[in-house]
């Protein structure tokens, strides 16, 4: 496959690269639910204390990955609906190790490979890998057909690669290696902005002679360092196995679970976006008070903080207190404020748009102030045929559009509503300002729904069946 | 400004559930929202949007036809202007009272179709005529199928076949000689009972009588013809404006274009004698303008882009069949029609086609 479709916008408010350490919090907020987990099984009682490393709460449904103490504190349960907050924050008593008799008992279970495992979910770092093709949690006791490293991330806008590399060439390198010990001969796919660059270079000096390591250039377009793209560019098929998938953050937590044996609670996040005064990543823990982070960087006075990347990002409201377990990055957007006169008449010096309909197009490449204006009214599909073009999933937004809108599901299912990465550009270029990402991530949803009934109907088909040969037998 | 804005909100009220006035809430609507930007804003990620939004993308089509209206004002005076504004009037009227019916928002199309109407249209029609054409084209056109984005056919051109059909003697009669000098008809009011209305026949009807009019005269367009079709250079002006900023597809143009020039070209290879050199015959009517203006309007042309390709192919060979070999002297108008109508074939040939292989995606 070759890549297809994406397209960059140009947002203003772009985080530098450096990175800033925010002041030691008082308390920590931890949100009890993040993107892909919900911690719902509590492991520690209310005024309890905890250590820095310790377990504060779990996700059964997601191979028990835990939610860690970033710091020593005591715990509060009852003070804010859905947090745990940690009071009297100290940065001092981090578990350096997990306790011995404790691994011992593992190893004799699970045996050297296992351990491994159970260090990196333990520890947690299990929780920056991602199933290439769904996005989820993959299952750490599996073996996957192989391992994408990613050091892109372009959205805008979430912690860049560059950014949490920098001068942690030694501690990536490491982590790739502990990587591959996990795996048998299944290759790791190392995928990067450009591989003649210095930075590669320098990586590839360090790998010298890891034939498994296999360097993939891809181009700074938006989305293409989409896992479930990346998995699909590589040929790696879904029937297959499981393919893992991790960002540069993930393999430098990948090192300091198996090579230090320390818990990975630290982040680092992007703060970007039009209304921020200085764009930048921040050094947090999961908790850190989100309030601390709106008095030192938003500007703007009406402004919406989203929590990950301007085309993905999901809303933060006021309720959430603190960074969540699985942050990448803060973009935060002035609202719109007043309606401008003759918006579509303008000649639009200022604005950059997909198409060349504004005068803008004759003054190259600039970053565009956004807010959330929605940018004109919804009317019915004109069949302009952007979406498709920008997808880079290769399907035709618009034509499912359509079957969703006559309640064809099946036709949608046909049409692979399911190979959607949820990139959001289709939504993002619609003159008819048609929500195409959100109707389609419905029926991908809608669609799995009903397919695992039919499965659930047939097992209880085959049970049936099994009893009444069985009863016959008799 | 400020004020108007104010004004606005002030009377927002009546319109909405239980005003006064809630039959007219589409037209404040529509008011309002060409006045402001919509106050809208996203609920759910992409948080931002382009700016490009239906408004914006209509009205790239209205200024890429400021050349041939330009033209049209030039070689056949002021009564053109009189036509738009008729034009104006009963499409937006109708769409208008379709919108009040349907309780749904006056939808941008109308904007396209009112200005592309008067430019496909003998210069001296009645306006009686230049009103009904566009209402039926507008009404049976488009708004039968559900308005803008629903339709199947061109709304304009519909109202043209229409009228073509209805009234043949003025439709092939309504000719104006073209103005010429400084400032051309630019201040004459030439109605249906100018002299010379009569003795000017188009360059395609004189070519059935084997009299070919020089390229020169057809590229600039002072020519008698269609108002807005005449003059080959603002065509081409207005409509690589149209290419370039994407509204309009340059794969539909192409193909009609290329498969024009290419069946053109054998027959006139062919037999000289009975057929017309490529590039008189590329100028001659409204094969330009349909191929730029009317073939790309994105709602009424294929989806998918290799649709576009076969469309184009059809529309240009069938125009090049209908002019040569039929007693009509003009065929794009049919040629394009008969697009309209295969367009949703050809979409879900090629649609079945890629789901076939996405099938085996992933
Ligand atoms: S359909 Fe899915 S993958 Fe394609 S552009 Fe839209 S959100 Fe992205
Ligand atoms: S971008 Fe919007 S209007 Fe254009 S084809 Fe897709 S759904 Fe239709």
């Amino acid at each position: 496959m070759r890549f297809r479709g994406g397209y960059n916008i140009l947002l203003e408010g772009k985080p530098e690269r450096q990175i800033a350490v925010m002041p030691e919090p008082d308390a920590l907020y931890l949100p009890l639910r993040s993107r892909r987990f919900v911690f719902s099984e509590l492991y520690v009682k209310d005024g309890e204390r905890v250590n820095g490393g310790d377990i504060l709460a779990k996700d059964p449904d997601n191979y028990a990955v835990p939610l860690l103490a970033p710091r020593a504190g005591r715990v509060q349960l009852k003070e804010k609906e859905g947090h745990i907050v940690l009071e009297e924050v100290a940065k001092l008593q981090e578990r350096a190790d997990m306790a011995e008799e404790e691994l011992e008992h593992i190893e004799r279970e699970m045996g050297a490979g296992g351990i491994k495992r159970y260090k990196l979910l333990a520890l947690g770092a299990w929780q920056f890998f991602y199933d290439a093709y769904t996005g989820a949690l993959p299952d750490p006791l599996g073996t996957p057909q192989a391992i994408i490293v990613s050091t892109v991330s372009l959205e805008p806008f979430v912690a860049r690669g560059d950014a949490q590399l920098h001068k942690r060439l030694l501690n990536f390198t490491r982590g790739l290696e502990q990587l591959q010990s996990l795996l048998e001969y299944q290759p790791i796919y190392l995928v990067m902005p450009d591989i003649e660059s210095e930075f590669a270079n320098l990586v590839r000096n360090h790998i010298r002679g890891y034939a498994w390591v296999k360097m993939l250039e891809i181009p700074l377009t938006y989305p293409y360092d989409d896992f479930a793209i990346l998995a699909r560019k590589l040929g790696l098929k879904r029937s297959d196995g499981s393919v893992w998938a991790v960002r540069a953050e993930g393999v430098l937590a990948t090192d300091r679970a198996l090579t230090l044996t320390k818990p990975c609670t630290v982040r680092i996040i992007s703060i970007g976006g039009t209304g921020v005064n200085s764009p930048t990543h921040v050094k947090v823990m999961p908790g850190y008070p989100m309030k601390d982070i709106r008095d030192k960087y938003v500007s703007e006075p009406a402004a919406r903080l989203i929590n990950g990347g301007i085309l993905t990002g999901e809303l933060l409201g006021a309720e959430t207190l603190g960074v969540d377990a699985e942050c990448r990055g803060l973009t935060i957007l002035p609202e719109l404020q007043e309606r401008e006169l003759f918006g579509f008449a303008r000649p639009g010096w200022d604005r950059s748009c997909y198409a060349v309909c504004f005068l803008s197009s004759l003054r190259g490449k600039f970053r565009e102030r956004f807010t959330t204006a929605m940018r004109g009214e919804g009317r019915p599909c004109i069949s302009c045929n952007f979406c498709e073009e920008v997808c880079p999933a290769g399907i035709m937004p618009h034509l499912i559009h359509k079957y969703l809108y006559r309640d064809l599901i099946e036709e949608a299912d046909e049409a692979r509503v399911d190979l959607c990465v949820e990139c959001g550009l289709c939504s993002y270029v619609c003159p008819s300002k048609i929500d195409l990402r959100k109707q389609l991530i419905d029926a991908k949803v809608l669609i799995e729904q009903e397919k695992e009934e039919i499965r659930q109907e047939q097992l209880r088909q085959e049970e049936a069946r099994k009893q009444s040969v069985e009863e016959k037998s008799e | 400004m400020k004020g108007l804005l104010k004004v606005f909100e002030a009377i927002r009220p009546s319109f909405e559930q239980g005003g006064k006035l809630r039959v007219f809430k589409p037209v404040f609507e529509a008011l309002d929202e060409a006045f402001f930007a919509p106050s809208a804003t996203t609920v759910t990620a992409p948080h931002v949007r382009d700016p490009l939004d239906v408004k914006r993308f209509m009205a790239m089509v209205v200024i890429a036809l400021f050349p041939c209206v330009l033209a049209a004002f030039y070689f056949f005076g002021l009564r053109f202007a009189v036509m738009i504004l008729v034009s104006y009037a009963a499409g937006g009227a109708v769409e208008v009272v379709f919108a009040m019916v349907r309780k749904e928002n006056i939808n941008e199309g109308f904007l396209v179709t009112g200005m592309l109407f008067p430019l496909i249209l003998p210069p001296t029609l009645p306006l009686w005529m230049v009103g009904l054409g566009v209402a039926f084209g507008v009404f049976i056109g488009k708004e039968l199928f559900g308005g803008t984005g629903r339709n199947v056919f061109n709304p304009a051109l519909v109202g043209r076949c229409f009228l073509a059909l209805a009234y043949p003697a003025k439709m092939s009669a309504s000719w104006l000689g073209p103005g010429n000098g400084l400032t051309g008809r630019l201040f004459e009011y030439a109605g249906a009972s100018a002299v010379d209305s009569l003795s000017s026949a188009t360059p395609l009807a004189m070519a059935k009588q084997g009299q070919f009019i020089g390229l020169r005269e057809m590229f600039l367009g002072n020519i008698s013809g269609s108002a807005g079709e005449t003059s080959a250079i603002a065509i081409i002006l207005g409509g690589v404006f149209l290419l370039l900023t994407r509204v309009a597809s340059w794969r539909t143009v192409a193909s009609i274009l290329g498969s024009f020039v290419l069946l053109a070209g054998a027959l006139h290879y062919a037999q000289p004698g009975t057929f017309g050199p490529v590039l008189w015959h590329l100028c001659a009517g409204g094969l330009l303008f349909g191929a730029f203006f009317m073939a790309t309007d994105p709602v009424t042309s294929p989806i998918t882009n290799t649709g576009k390709w076969f469309y184009g192919i059809i529309i240009g060979s069938v125009t090049v069949l209908i002019r040569n070999f039929t007693g009509y002297v003009e065929g794009v108008t049919f040629a394009i029609l008969l697009g309209n109508i295969v367009a949703p074939i050809l979409d879900e040939i090629v649609v079945g086609v890629r789901i076939r292989r996405l099938r085996s995606e992933g």
